[in-house]
């Protein structure tokens, strides 16, 4: 260890072993943090980062181990006592009400009251108002979380953990859902937090993140931490090595394809919602031809979600029309439409892609446990045989009896992954298909998708990352508003500030054919 | 689909259970202690009546068989996040037409004519609940309101015509005529009542489990209940699972009152299968949904009930006091599985 400072965070000798999945989460970790420092924590899916930090927030009970906080030895059993000792965290998927207000959402749990009983809504807003004008937070208090935008969502939650006075802040892979303007802002606001005392643990795919903020850096690997740095002395190749032990290229080699035929088309797609003016879908026109893939770049809440849901068959359109090669599918079931070639990996993959309580075979055979039918009896001998095909193919890192929720994200993904190009499709949804994952699962994935290309499927690319939008993709939308404000098809040579300024609607200016 | 770590977690489920049981059977003999002169006997007959004589066991094993049917009938509704508060008017409505069915076919093939009443029965609760996951489907009706109210006005209904068009005049109870011969199911293990619908109903619950976990109906319908937007995604018609596991549920409750019938009673008498509804909800919660877990689960049901009764003859306990010790072990049983349920709802719907 590098720093001479005494630790103001030490956890030693942690241990987690997970029974249900079989997996040596945290294998005797020494963990330390300086007080006031940025460090961040990067490591492969599976590596253990997320584990430590539920220990350290005590949403998870080690086997072995113990905590020293100013090197006072400390139990943390719940996120209650966590809180005690002034260590908050904000988790990758939010945890706010979307029908209540930003100051009931900060409040949650230690509302001021009047009277005793009645929940004083006037104090909470000035208390929370009071926080945020300290930390130089620009939200309004009243206003309902169901409104926000994702970084202001992650700005609430970051307010949550100071409203609850923490010193130690964790952040799990706080920028996966932000724009590129949204994590500048993020860095900023944990800047300052730092320099007025605060102690900073991000956890992070993203190693150019790594680079800007952090002061160290330690790098996880199978459940044990393989390097501590200083930011500074590192690069980011480096880091990959330490992080995978071989270095990766993101480059790959895509064949050119002639253009195929249409598969898909929309025609001035309209999705109304009650009670909004504005729909959420104004008119959408698009085509995917055979063996392209096509793009579609937008800041949340622009009408990318919908179109999906459109796409899939989940939901109906007001008006406008579909065309699977040439014949109208508009407003068809998705059992028809997965019946006609359509796959699909959604953006949600937790509560849509996959039933957490169920067994890993029993998520494999939600689209197609039609084919293993015998009088009304699926074939279990038929589904072991394709589960453990899937198992070996996909190289899926889990056992096919336990519930699919033990696994890693990475191999829940992998999982809908197998489950959705099983069977050869000729129309392709990929929504987020790399959120959250590590560069070997991207990798694969990556893989997976051009793969799909060169087979001559027709492929929807729906991404909030743009590296990837920008090496993949033949066609390049941007959506905005729930309008195409920029197609593209030369998209090597974009910018990803260009499409930057699309996405925010700071640009309008777009023509067809420029 | 069964392994280790499965059969461990039930083991872990299984233990649970002894232990809730032992502090309930601990704190009823410390009741008996304080309410009864003669408590040795008391707890003599409380715990160990059923098993004294053919008769009081025979007797125990038939009054488990309702309850084996409507706890399948909870157990699919639940399973599938449906709620079927109307067990109580499905297995009433279905022993009455069971009944007419029987009455109007006086000289009938017995086989054939029973068949006939059964399916009448089974088609009156499948009716029934159908039509509240029908309101569900179409208006979003909450299903724990329009299946209860649903009951409630059936049972009305169905007192009226015991009491009135269908009444007995010759009888002294408040009761139809009683069946025809052919249609009464043979008794097993005479004097009691036991009856061979009591392979029926082991049957149906194996039938069940075997639906549930083997079958594609199966499959989607607990996709579903686990995680509707899941089983959307995939193309599974989900709202046909609004409907088919409120039909079975129905079904199973009508079977059970047709049998009552059939079996038991020989006649339909006014509000005789009252609380086999609600104890198949309580037979659910405690076999955890689980078609096989009925079985045991009736059984103990039915074991309780029967203690209390030979207490009561053989002892100086009455009624109230045996129906308290009954509730008391009853309660702690249903606290801890309620508890559980509510525990894994949250984590699937959270």
């Amino acid at each position: 260890m590098k720093t001479s400072v005494p630790a103001y965070l030490s956890m030693r000798g942690i241990t987690k072993f997970y029974q249900l999945s079989n997996v040596l989460a945290n294998d005797r970790i020494n963990f330390e943090l300086a007080k006031n420092e940025i460090n961040a924590i990067v490591g492969e899916n599976g590596a253990g980062k997320t584990t430590l930090m539920k220990i350290l927030y005590g949403l998870e009970r080690s086997d072995e181990g113990q905590i020293f906080l100013n090197e006072q030895e400390v139990t943390i059993h719940s996120p209650l006592d966590a809180n005690r000792l002034g260590i908050g965290m904000v988790h990758q998927h939010f945890r706010l009400i979307p029908e209540f207000t930003i100051a009931e959402n900060v409040t949650l749990g230690i509302e001021p009251v009047k009277h005793g009983v009645f929940f004083n809504h006037g104090e909470a807003v000035q208390r929370v108002q009071k926080v945020m004008d300290e930390f130089g937070f620009d939200l309004d208090p009243k206003q309902k979380i169901a409104r926000l935008t994702v970084g202001q969502k992650q700005q609430v939650e970051i307010i949550k953990i100071l409203y609850r006075k923490a010193d130690l802040l964790i952040l799990d892979e706080p920028t996966s859902a932000l724009t590129e303007q949204q994590i500048q802002k993020l860095f900023d606001t944990l800047r300052n937090l730092c320099q007025s005392g605060r102690t900073i643990i991000i956890i992070t795919h993203k190693l150019g993140e790594v680079k800007a903020l952090s002061h160290r850096v330690t790098v996880m690997r199978k459940g044990r931490i393989v390097a501590v740095r200083d930011t500074a002395d590192v690069d980011e190749k480096e880091l990959s090595r330490l992080m995978v032990g071989k270095s990766i290229s993101f480059k790959f080699a895509r064949q050119i394809m002639p253009p195929g035929k249409i598969v898909l088309e929309l025609q001035n797609i309209l999705v109304k919602e009650k009670g909004r003016d504005r729909p959420l879908l104004d008119r959408v026109s698009l085509m995917v031809h055979e063996g392209e893939i096509l793009a579609m770049a937008g800041v949340g809440g622009n009408g990318l979600g919908e179109l999906e849901e459109v796409v899939s068959g989940l939901r109906t359109v007001s008006d406008g029309t579909m065309l699977h090669k040439g014949e109208e599918i508009t407003n068809l079931s998705a059992f028809v439409l997965r019946e006609r070639g359509l796959a699909y990996v959604p953006a949600d993959r937790l509560y849509r892609g996959s039933c957490l309580e169920s067994s890993v075979l029993e998520n494999m055979i939600i689209s197609n446990h039609h084919s293993f039918l015998k009088g009304g009896v699926i074939n279990q001998n038929g589904i072991q045989d394709f589960g453990r095909g899937l198992k070996g193919h996909f190289s899926i890192d889990g056992e096919l009896e336990v519930p699919i929720g033990t696994l890693s994200g990475g191999n829940i993904q992998k999982v809908i992954l197998a489950r959705e190009l099983s069977s050869r499709s000729d129309f392709i949804i990929f929504s987020e298909p790399t959120w959250g994952l590590d560069v070997v699962s991207s990798e694969f994935v990556y893989e997976k998708i051009l793969e799909c290309r060169s087979q001559g499927a027709a492929i929807l690319l729906i991404s909030s990352n743009l590296d990837e939008v920008l090496s993949l993709a033949d066609t390049l939308i941007v959506m905005y508003r729930g309008r195409i404000v920029a197609k593209f098809h030369d998209c090597q040579e974009l910018s990803k500030e260009l499409i930057g300024e699309y996405m925010l609607g700071i640009r309008d200016d777009f023509k067809e054919g420029s | 689909m069964v392994n280790r770590r499965k059969l461990s977690g039930m083991m872990v489920t299984t233990i649970g259970l002894v232990i809730t049981l032992g502090i309930a059977f601990i704190i009823a003999i410390i009741l008996i202690f304080i309410l009864s002169k003669e408590p040795g006997k008391t707890i003599y007959y409380f715990f160990a009546g059923p098993f004294t004589n053919r008769y009081y066991f025979g007797n125990m094993l038939n009054s488990a068989i309702p309850l084996v049917f409507t706890g399948l009938g909870i157990s699919i509704a639940f399973k599938s996040s449906l709620f079927n508060l109307g067990g109580e008017g499905q297995v009433y409505a279905g022993a009455l037409v069971t009944t007419f069915i029987c009455l109007a076919l006086p000289n009938f093939n017995g086989f054939l004519g029973g068949f006939m009443a059964l399916t009448a029965g089974v088609a009156t609760g499948a009716v029934l609940a159908g039509l509240s996951g029908f309101f569900k489907m179409k208006w979003g009706t909450d299903l724990l309101i329009s299946s209860f109210l649903i009951s409630g006005a059936v049972v009305l209904i169905v007192n009226y015509f015991i009491t009135g068009p269908m009444d007995d005049p010759n009888s002294s109870l408040l009761t139809t005529p009683g069946i025809a011969l052919q249609y009464r199911l043979p008794q097993i293990l005479k004097p009691s009542k036991l009856d061979i619908s009591i392979l029926l109903s082991v049957a149906a619950a194996v039938l069940i489990f075997f639906f549930m976990y083997y079958t594609h109906r199966g499959y989607e319908m607990r996709m579903c209940g686990l995680n509707r937007e899941f089983a959307r995604y995939g193309g599974v018609n989900v709202s046909t699972y609004l409907i088919l596991p409120m039909i079975l549920s129905g079904a199973l409750h009508g079977l059970g009152g047709g049998l009552a019938v059939m079996g038991t009673h020989h006649m339909a008498l006014k509000e005789f299968t009252f609380g086999m509804g609600w104890n198949g909800i309580a037979v659910a919660l405690i076999a955890r949904n689980h078609p096989l877990g009925v079985l045991p689960a009736a059984l103990f049901f039915a074991y309780l009930g029967a203690g209390a009764k030979a207490a009561m003859l053989h002892s100086d306990v009455t009624f109230e006091i045996a129906t308290i010790i009954q509730s008391i072990i009853f309660y702690l049983i249903t606290a801890q599985s309620i508890y559980r349920f509510i525990r894994y709802r949250k984590r699937v719907h959270k």
